[in-house]
C-alpha cells in the first residue's frame, strides 16, 4: 500500500519550527538593509545632499560689459561694439561634427579649425558654449536662422568686442585686451569663460579689475544629459567702471605725428601741479584694433617685421642712460651736501683724471673755469665729475630717488620698468663688487649704471619745476574733487631756484646747449636740459661722426614751461638720435608750442563720470 | 500519477472559499501596488503615462487572477507541477538556441509574437515541483541521501541554465528559494552544514586558481564602486539619491536624481531609490516594513496549512517575494552586486508582476484549501 501522505504532526511541527527560523532570517535580512538605509539617508544624508545639487545645478556665467576708457575731455578711447558671434552648445548638438560641417557652409571654418572645435567639444563640459566664429555679418546671421532646424545647438549671441576709437594715437597708454593667460588665472570665475578678454597692456591691464565689472550668473537645473530643465535663479552682471584718463587725445595725435619723423622715440608731458600725464607717446606705434580683432599670425609678423617693436611703450619700458639730463640731480645732491656752493668754480681742461683713468668732457678743448650756472648751461662734464666725486654716489642716488628715479609709479599703467638708480649697496647686491670711484663720476653725468625711463625724466623735471614730489597719474579724478597737493621735496628754495635758472639758461642764454628748444614766437620761455647718452664706445671715440645708426647716441631733452611759472614738464627721448640739443630740442620746441596752444590742464574736463552732468544736478536743485 | 482531492472536496461553496482568502495579504498586495503606482506616477514627471496607468491595469488584472485561482481546486496545481516543471525546463534549455538577445544576455523567447522569459515560468514551476515532491515523499524519507539528491538536481538544473544566460539574480533566486524549501521540508540540518562547509573550503581554492583578470571581474562585481563608469555609476547615483533624500525625503515628485534622469532604470530596478529619495528614510523604512509584514504573514499562512504541499507552496511564494525585495533593496544601496532584480509590485514591468502574482495566486489557492488532507490516487 502507498504511504499515507495525509498530514502528520511531526512534519508539521518541524515545518513550523523551521518557518520560524526562516522568519528570523527574513527579519534580520530586512533589518540589515534598513540599518544600511539609516546610515545612508540619516547619518550621511548631509554628505550626499550637495552631491545631488552638484548633479543638477549648472551655473552659467554672464560676462559683464567692460567699462569704457575716455580721455580727459570725455573723448572715447576704448568702447565696446555690439557684435554677433555664433556658438555651439555640444550637449544640444548631438553630432557635433556633423553640425559643424553644416555650419561651415555658412560661416568660414577651415577643416583644421573644425577638428580643433570637435576635439574641444569632447573635452569640455557639454553645456559650455564653444565659440565657432566671432564675426558674423547679417547675411550669415539670417542664413543660420533659416537653417536653424538643421543646426541643433547652434546659437547666435551678442558679444561685445573692444573698439579702440583713438587707434594709434593712444595705443600705448590705453593698451589692449586679449585672451586670459593661464598664469593670470585668479579666483574670478569670469576668467574661465570662453572668449573672455582681459587687459593685456596699458591701462586696460593696470586697471583691469575696475574695468572688468562683476560677472552675473544664471543657475540652471539640468538633467543627466546636461539639458536645461529650468532656470533657478539669475544674478545680473555689473558693468565695469568707466574710467577717464588724464591724457588729451588730440595732443597725443599731434605729438605722435611729430615723433614719427624719428625712427624710435617717446615723449611724456606732465602737468607740474597735479601730476596729470596729459600726453605719453611712443613711436613706432600700432593700432590696438588690429590686435583685438583676433591677431592673426600675419598681423604679428607685420608688427615684428619692422624690428622697431611697435608694441613697446618706450615711455615706460624704455630704459636709457639719462646722460646730462641727470646733471640736475648731481647738482642738487652736491649743493645740498655743501661740497660746493653756487659760486664755487671748477676748472675744465677738457678732461679729468681719477685713479689713472681719464674722464673726458664732451668739449675736448675744455670750458675753462666754470661756476654752477655756466656748468649747467653748457653742460660741462668736468664740473659734474668733480662735484660728483666730492658728493659720493650714495648721496647722489638718494637725490635721484627723491626726484623719481629707480622706481615705478602706482598709476594704473601696467608694466612700467623701474630703471636703475645705482649706489654702493646696489652694486654689491647686483654684482657682489665694491663701488669704484670712477663709477661715481660716470653716474654724475648720467652714464654708467644709471638708467631712466622717459616717464621718470618727466617726473624729475616736474619735481624740480614745482619743488614738490609730484606723482604722475593717468586716471583723472572726478570733477570737483579737491586736487591733492603733492608734498614739498624739502629742498632749499635757493638751490632749486639756482637749478631752474640754470635750466632756463640752457635754452635761452648764449652758450646754452638747448637753444634749439626755444619757441620761435617767444610766447613763453622754455627751461630745460639736453642729454646725449652715449650707447657705444665708438661714439665717444669718433665724436658722433660716421656712425651706424644703432651706434649713435640717444638724444634726450627734458623741459618745463613756462620757465617763470611752470605748468608742464616734458621729456623727449630719441633713440640713436645723436645730440640732445640738435635732435631732441626741436621736438621739445614743437611739443611745447602745441601744449601751450591746447593747455589741456587749464581747460575744464568733462564729463563727470561719477554722476549726471553738473548742469542737470543744478537744475534739479533749483 | 495524479492527486484527487481529500475528504472535504467539493462540499464548500464559493462564498466560503472567498471567506477563506487571506484578505489582509490581499490588502498588503494592493498597498504595495499602490505605492508602485505613486512612484510610477512621480517618476514620469507627474503623469499616468507611460508607466503608472499600465502598472495599475496590470495589477488589477493580476489581483483578479489571484482571486480566480484561489477559487480553483488545489489538485489542478498539484497535477500541473511535474508537467509545468518539465515544460519550464525545456523552454529554459531552448533559450540559448532560439532565444533573442537583449543587453548582452539571452533570456527571451518569442512565442506567437509575444516575448516571454522561461525563467519567470520556472520560478513558479520550481516551487510547485518541490512542494509536489515533498508532498509525495512523506516525512520518513526526507533526509535519505538519494531523496536529498533528487531536489538538489531539480534545483541545480534551472540554476545552471540561468547562469549560462547569464542571469545571476534569477539563479540566486532559484537556489535560495529551492534550498529554503528543502530546509522547510525538514531535510536534516547536517546536509546544510556540510554544504556550507564545502562552499567555505572550495571558495579560496577556486579563487587561487583564477587568473588576475577573472579576479578583477569578481572584485568589481562585489564592489561595483571600483568601476565608477560602469555599474559603479548606477550605484553612486543611487546612493546620492538615497542620501540626499534624508530622513523625510524631498517630497512627492521632487526627487531631483530621478526626475532629472541621473538615476538609471529609475522606474524599474531602481524604483526603490526613486521612492526613498522622495519619501526619505521614513517612507523607505515603511516600505521595507510592508514587505516584512507580507513575508511574516505568508509564513503564518504556511504554518496554518494542513498539508505539506500547501505549506511549501505558500512558503515558496513568500520566499520568492522576500528574495526579490531583499536583493533589489540591497542592490540599490550597493550592498549586493547589481543583478537586475525588480522590486515586487512596485517596479514597472509586466513579467515580474505576472510571475509574483501567479505565485501568490497558487499560494492563495493552497491557503483557501488549507484544511484539506491530500491522498495520492494510484
Amino acid at each position: 500500500m502507498f504511504h499515507s501522505h495525509d498530514d502528520d504532526d511531526t512534519q508539521r511541527t518541524r515545518f513550523s519550527r523551521r518557518a520560524a527560523l526562516i522568519g528570523i532570517g527574513q527579519v534580520l535580512g530586512f533589518g540589515a538593509v534598513a540599518t544600511k538605509l539609516y546610515q545612508l539617508q540619516v547619518m550621511q544624508g548631509s554628505l550626499y545632499a550637495p552631491m545631488a545639487d552638484d548633479n543638477r545645478i549648472n551655473v552659467q556665467l554672464i560676462a559683464p560689459v567692460r567699462g569704457r576708457i575716455l580721455d580727459r575731455f570725455g573723448t572715447l578711447l576704448a568702447g565696446n561694439d555690439e557684435g554677433f558671434r555664433v556658438v555651439l552648445i555640444p550637449s544640444l548638438a548631438g553630432n557635433v561634427r556633423q553640425v559643424l560641417e553644416r555650419l561651415a557652409r555658412i560661416v568660414p571654418i577651415t577643416p583644421d579649425d573644425l577638428d580643433k572645435l570637435a576635439a574641444r567639444a569632447r573635452r569640455q563640459q557639454p553645456n559650455v558654449p564653444l565659440i565657432v566664429s566671432n564675426e558674423l555679418d547679417f547675411e550669415q546671421i539670417s542664413s543660420i536662422g533659416l537653417l536653424a532646424p538643421q543646426l541643433p545647438g547652434v546659437q547666435i549671441e551678442t558679444a561685445a568686442s573692444r573698439r579702440y576709437a583713438a587707434g594709434e594715437a593712444a595705443a600705448h597708454v590705453v593698451g589692449h585686451v586679449g585672451n586670459v593667460e593661464r598664469a593670470a588665472l585668479d579666483d574670478d570665475p569670469l576668467l574661465r569663460l570662453p572668449g573672455f578678454r582681459v587687459g593685456r597692456t596699458g591701462v586696460e591691464r593696470g586697471l583691469d579689475e575696475r574695468l572688468r565689472g562683476r560677472g552675473g550668473s544664471i543657475k540652471y537645473e539640468v538633467d543627466a544629459r546636461g539639458r536645461i530643465v529650468r532656470t533657478l535663479s539669475q544674478t545680473p552682471p555689473v558693468k565695469g567702471d568707466d574710467i577717464a584718463l588724464t591724457i588729451d587725445t588730440e595732443l597725443q595725435r599731434v605729438i605722435g605725428e611729430r615723433l614719427s619723423r624719428e625712427k624710435r622715440a617717446s615723449a611724456v608731458v606732465i602737468d607740474t601741479q597735479a601730476g596729470d600725464v596729459v600726453a605719453m607717446v611712443s613711436v613706432p606705434t600700432h593700432d590696438p584694433g588690429d590686435i583685438v580683432k583676433g591677431a592673426t599670425a600675419k598681423t604679428w609678423a607685420k608688427l615684428k617685421a619692422s624690428g622697431n617693436e611697435p608694441m613697446l611703450n618706450r615711455a615706460i619700458r624704455g630704459q636709457y642712460p639719462p646722460g646730462s639730463t641727470f646733471k640736475m640731480v648731481t647738482a642738487l645732491a652736491a649743493l645740498e651736501a655743501g661740497v660746493i656752493d653756487l659760486k664755487g668754480r671748477v676748472d675744465c681742461s677738457g678732461q679729468t683724471e681719477l685713479g689713472g683713468q681719464t674722464f673726458r668732457c664732451w668739449k675736448r678743448s675744455g670750458h675753462g673755469p666754470c661756476d654752477f650756472h655756466r656748468a649747467l648751461r653748457e653742460s660741462c662734464d668736468c664740473y659734474f665729475y668733480e662735484i660728483a666725486r666730492r658728493t659720493g654716489i650714495d648721496a647722489i642716488a638718494a637725490m635721484g630717488r627723491r626726484l623719481g628715479f629707480g622706481q615705478t609709479f602706482d598709476t594704473g599703467l601696467a608694466l612700467q620698468k623701474p630703471g636703475v638708480m645705482p649706489d654702493a649697496a646696489w652694486k654689491r647686491g647686483r654684482y657682489n663688487k665694491a663701488w669704484l670711484g670712477g663709477e661715481t663720476l660716470l653716474a654724475g653725468i648720467g652714464q654708467g649704471y644709471v638708467l631712466a625711463t622717459p616717464l621718470q625724466l618727466a617726473v624729475m623735471t616736474a619735481r624740480i619745476a614745482s619743488g614738490r614730489a609730484i606723482l604722475p597719474r593717468f586716471v583723472r579724478p572726478d570733477v570737483g574733487e579737491t586736487p591733492a597737493v603733492a608734498d614739498e621735496l624739502g629742498l632749499k628754495p635757493a638751490l632749486l631756484e639756482a637749478v631752474r635758472r640754470g635750466m632756463a639758461a640752457v635754452v635761452n642764454e648764449d652758450g646754452g646747449t638747448g637753444g634749439s628748444a626755444k619757441l620761435d614766437d617767444g610766447k613763453a620761455l622754455v627751461a630745460g636740459k639736453t642729454g646725449t647718452a652715449q650707447v657705444s664706445r665708438a661714439s665717444a671715440d669718433r665724436n658722433g661722426q660716421d656712425l651706424r645708426w644703432e651706434q649713435r647716441d640717444h638724444a634726450l631733452f627734458v623741459a618745463y614751461v613756462p620757465a617763470g611759472k611752470p605748468r608742464y614738464a616734458i621729456s623727449v627721448v630719441v633713440e640713436h638720435g645723436g645730440g640732445g640739443g640738435a635732435t631732441a630740442g626741436p621736438v621739445v620746441r614743437d611739443i611745447v608750442a602745441e601744449v601751450l596752444a591746447r593747455d589741456p590742464a587749464g581747460r575744464p574736463s568733462y564729463p563727470d563720470l561719477a554722476g549726471a552732468p553738473p548742469a542737470a544736478t543744478g537744475g534739479r536743485r533749483s | 500519477m495524479s492527486y484527487r482531492d481529500g475528504t472535504v472536496v467539493g462540499t464548500r461553496s464559493m462564498g466560503s472559499r472567498l471567506l477563506g482568502v487571506h484578505w489582509p495579504v490581499v490588502a498588503l498586495l494592493c498597498l504595495l501596488a499602490g505605492i508602485g503606482l505613486v512612484a510610477q506616477y512621480s517618476v514620469a514627471g507627474g503623469a499616468f503615462t507611460p508607466w503608472a496607468d499600465k502598472h495599475a491595469l496590470r495589477f488589477v488584472l493580476t489581483i483578479g487572477m489571484v482571486l480566480a485561482v484561489a477559487m480553483t481546486p488545489l489538485r489542478w496545481w498539484i497535477n500541473l507541477a511535474l508537467p509545468g516543471y518539465a515544460l519550464a525546463l525545456l523552454l529554459l534549455a531552448l533559450v540559448p538556441m532560439i532565444g533573442s538577445e537583449a543587453l548582452g544576455a539571452r533570456r527571451w523567447l518569442a512565442i506567437a509574437g509575444m516575448t516571454f522569459q522561461p525563467a519567470e515560468l520556472m520560478k513558479v514551476a520550481l516551487v510547485l515541483m518541490l512542494a509536489r515532491y515533498y508532498q509525495w515523499l512523506g516525512a520518513d524519507r526526507v533526509s535519505r541521501p538519494q531523496w536529498v539528491a533528487v531536489p538538489l538536481v531539480l534545483i541545480a538544473m534551472p540554476v545552471a541554465l540561468t547562469l549560462k544566460q547569464p542571469d545571476l539574480g534569477t539563479a540566486v533566486l532559484f537556489a535560495v528559494c529551492g534550498l529554503s524549501l528543502m530546509f522547510l521540508a525538514g531535510v536534516n540540518l547536517m546536509y546544510f552544514a556540510a554544504g556550507a562547509m564545502a562552499v567555505v573550503t572550495m571558495a579560496p581554492l577556486i579563487w587561487g586558481r583564477m587568473h588576475d583578470y577573472q579576479r578583477r571581474r569578481v572584485e568589481i562585481f562585489f564592489d561595483p564602486e571600483k568601476d565608477p563608469l560602469g555599474a559603479g555609476y548606477h550605484i553612486t547615483q543611487s546612493k546620492i539619491a538615497l542620501g540626499s533624500g534624508g530622513l523625510s525625503g524631498k517630497g512627492f515628485m521632487q526627487g531631483t536624481q530621478s526626475q532629472l534622469n541621473f538615476l538609471p532604470e529609475k522606474h524599474t530596478d531602481f524604483i526603490f531609490t526613486t521612492f526613498a529619495e522622495e519619501w526619505g528614510f521614513s517612507g523607505a523604512v515603511g516600505l521595507i516594513g510592508l514587505y516584512l509584514m507580507l513575508a511574516m504573514l505568508m509564513l503564518a499562512m504556511a504554518v496554518g496549512c494542513r498539508n505539506q504541499f500547501g505549506r511549501l507552496v505558500i512558503a515558496g511564494a513568500g520566499i520568492v517575494m522576500f528574495v526579490y525585495a531583499f536583493i533589489n533593496i540591497a542592490m540599490v544601496m550597493g550592498l549586493v552586486p547589481v543583478v537586475g532584480v525588480p522590486l515586487p509590485l512596485v517596479s514597472f514591468g509586466g513579467t515580474s508582476m505576472t510571475t509574483i502574482m501567479f505565485a501568490m495566486a497558487i499560494a492563495m489557492c493552497a491557503y483557501v484549501n488549507r484544511t484539506q488532507g491530500l491522498r495520492p490516487r494510484i
